[in-house]
């Protein structure tokens, strides 16, 4: 039988982290927090209890509870709060990578497989860290003769269009990375670069297999673009305004899925090609050209291209959302802060904690991200629905649906909303 | 001192367009060329444009940049280009760009393009749409049935069916 380590010494092995643990803090204290000091300096600090937090008082919320909570405040005003954490990358990382393993888990109850069960004691739900795991400590390979520069850059570029079409979505009231006036048409703009990557990775990797799929999906993406285009133009013809957050304000009363039915439905199929998920996955159809575009990535690299697919889903689903489904609106569910802890403090027999700088989130904002997250969940699935369904369709069909059925379906939808505009029932000067 | 953001933008968009003339290998040609587009939105977002800028990222950048990457990976450049390398050519079509570029902007400094004054409030895309439905409405009409003809075209050819193939007649 053999052993890992057959020269283990419980004595030397004590003295190894203890020495590990010497260094850690000896460097700690030379170089980290000298430099966490000098970083400070350069950032403009809040002013907390009337007083503006200097670097020197910065780590004093280690030792006083008190100005915890509004330094932690103060720091979610900040951009860059907005940008790595709550309506941004954060937010959407966390949805699209439950997403990951909701539709495993889903598509093989669907087909009366058990699907992921071994990894983690329940249900196998810590498979997906082990696959993140796995992918970050594999090797990638690049083909002997690929295009290195755009090999290596077509996965970063396409994270980051993704995130750049997260960063529109408005989540909440007044939560959104950034409010353009003409927020719809930068979706466009940012839609428009997927194309572009996907085919530029498929040509760099110098194979078949990826270039057949780099070329597929540049015929699908391109086309289905046309009819998602113009299936979104009733919306903006009944609400006036390109502003992704007016838009989502203007449905308080009822969302425009009621009035606008067949821009939801030509939206919701656009979107699915768009996201190559099946029935239209002709761009990585597994069973015929391996893996699509996907096949020379290897390890992280291919991580990143499924971080990036699975925030472009989140983010199509919020977009629907956003046109179709009202947005934040919803009841109001979410019960107020009560109003003795923020003006008695909270008192525990003979100890009261009165914590200023409660409460963290208003109750509108966390109301608005409840329903905005319920039905942005609901549309995920019926995107990931079809996966466990249907077959995958012909390239000939695919196009042909396309440029005849869902462009035509996408001016009916345009006609009944200047129909609804001139009758004088919605838009401006109407109901709104 | 000039804006850093405009010098910065100008060095783009001139670097690229240059290098998407120069480059030997025509993808890194038109990567060159989507750059040198963006550059141009780029100019378009500094001009208080943001609506031609997005357009201009939607259309050239996400369109036609694609119809060009496209075309050019599926012709075989072989049988259409040859290679005629001459640095006596290369250099006169570099004086003559130089010649041509200082007196268009000679030209354009001597117009009194310096005196006008930028302070104009910005004009909303709904006073462009209002525009376009009074006073240039035979315009727009024209432009709506030049689209209408070419949407129709592009559904006629897609609906064209190869009648000699007959694995595709469904």
């Amino acid at each position: 039988m053999s052993v890992i380590a057959p020269k283990f010494k419980l004595s030397e092995f004590i003295k190894s982290i203890l020495d590990d643990a010497f260094w850690t803090i000896l460097i700690l204290n030379l170089i980290g927090i000298p430099a966490v000091m000098m970083i400070l300096f350069f950032i403009e600090m809040p002013v907390i209890h009337g007083e503006l937090l200097t670097p020197f008082l910065a780590l004093s919320w280690i030792a006083d509870p008190t100005r915890t909570l509004p330094i932690i405040q103060s720091f979610m005003e900040t951009d860059i709060f907005r940008v790595m954490a709550f309506p941004g990358f954060g937010f959407a990382a966390l949805l699209a990578a439950g997403t990951i393993f909701v539709e495993r888990k889903m598509l093989a109850k669907l087909q009366l497989r058990v699907g992921p069960f071994y990894c983690g004691k329940l249900e196998g739900i810590l498979q997906l860290m082990g696959d993140g795991l796995k992918l970050i400590s594999k090797e990638i390979i690049i083909p002997a003769k690929a295009d290195k520069p755009i090999f290596w850059a077509a996965p970063v570029i396409f994270v980051g269009a993704a995130a750049a079409f997260v960063a529109l979505i408005p989540v909440a009231p007044g939560w959104v990375v950034a409010d353009v006036d003409l927020g719809l048409l930068a979706v466009f703009a940012v839609i428009g670069f997927f194309p572009i990557i996907t085919i530029l990775s498929a040509w760099s990797a110098n194979s078949k297999f990826p270039f057949i799929g780099g070329i597929r999906a540049l015929f699908q993406m391109v086309s289905f673009e046309i009819p998602l285009i113009l299936s979104l133009l009733g919306v903006v013809i009944l609400t006036g305004t390109l502003n992704l957050s007016e838009i989502a304000a203007s449905q308080s009363n009822f969302p425009w899925i009621v009035f606008l039915p067949v821009g939801a439905i030509v939206f919701f199929i656009t979107m699915l090609a768009e996201l190559e998920r099946i029935p239209f996955d002709l761009p990585e159809a597994e069973s015929e050209i391996v893996a699509g575009w996907l096949t020379e990535l290897s390890g992280m690299m291919y991580g990143l291209v499924q971080l990036g697919t699975y925030l472009k889903l989140y983010a199509f689903a919020a977009l629907f959302v956003v046109l179709f489904l009202g947005g934040w609106n919803g009841p109001s569910i979410v019960p107020p802060f009560p109003a003795e802890i923020i003006t008695d403090g909270i008192t525990m027999g003979p100890v009261t904690l009165k914590v200023p700088g409660l409460p963290i989130f208003s109750q509108e904002m966390l109301n608005g991200t409840l329903w905005f997250v319920l039905k942005t969940v609901g549309v995920i699935f019926f995107i990931i629905l079809p996966r466990g369904v249907f077959p995958r369709v012909r390239v000939d069909i695919l196009l042909n649906l396309g440029w005849t059925k869902l462009i035509g379906l996408a001016f009916v939808n345009i006609f009944i909303a200047l129909g609804l505009l001139y009758a004088g029932v919605l838009g401006p000067g109407g109901l709104q | 001192m000039a804006d850093p953001v405009f010098l910065a933008l100008t060095v783009i968009t001139i670097g690229s367009a240059i290098a998407a003339l120069e480059l030997r290998s025509l993808i890194y040609g038109s990567i060159a060329l989507m750059g040198a587009l963006g550059g141009i939105a780029g100019f378009f977002f500094l001009l208080d444009a943001p609506f031609v800028a997005l357009f201009q990222l939607a259309v050239y950048v996400g369109s036609i940049a694609v119809l060009i990457l496209f075309t050019v990976m599926l012709v075989k450049r072989e049988l259409i280009f040859k290679k005629i390398e001459d640095k006596r050519r290369k250099f006169a079509g570099i004086g003559l760009m130089l010649v041509v570029m200082v007196s268009l902007g000679a030209v354009f400094l001597d117009s009194g393009i310096k005196t006008i004054t930028t302070d104009e409030p910005q004009v909303n895309f709904r006073d462009i749409g209002i525009d376009f439905v009074t006073y240039y409405w035979p315009a727009l009409i024209l432009m709506g049935l030049i689209l209408a003809g070419s949407v129709t075209g592009a559904l006629v050819l897609a609906k064209r069916e190869d009648v000699e193939n007959d694995q595709r007649t469904s």
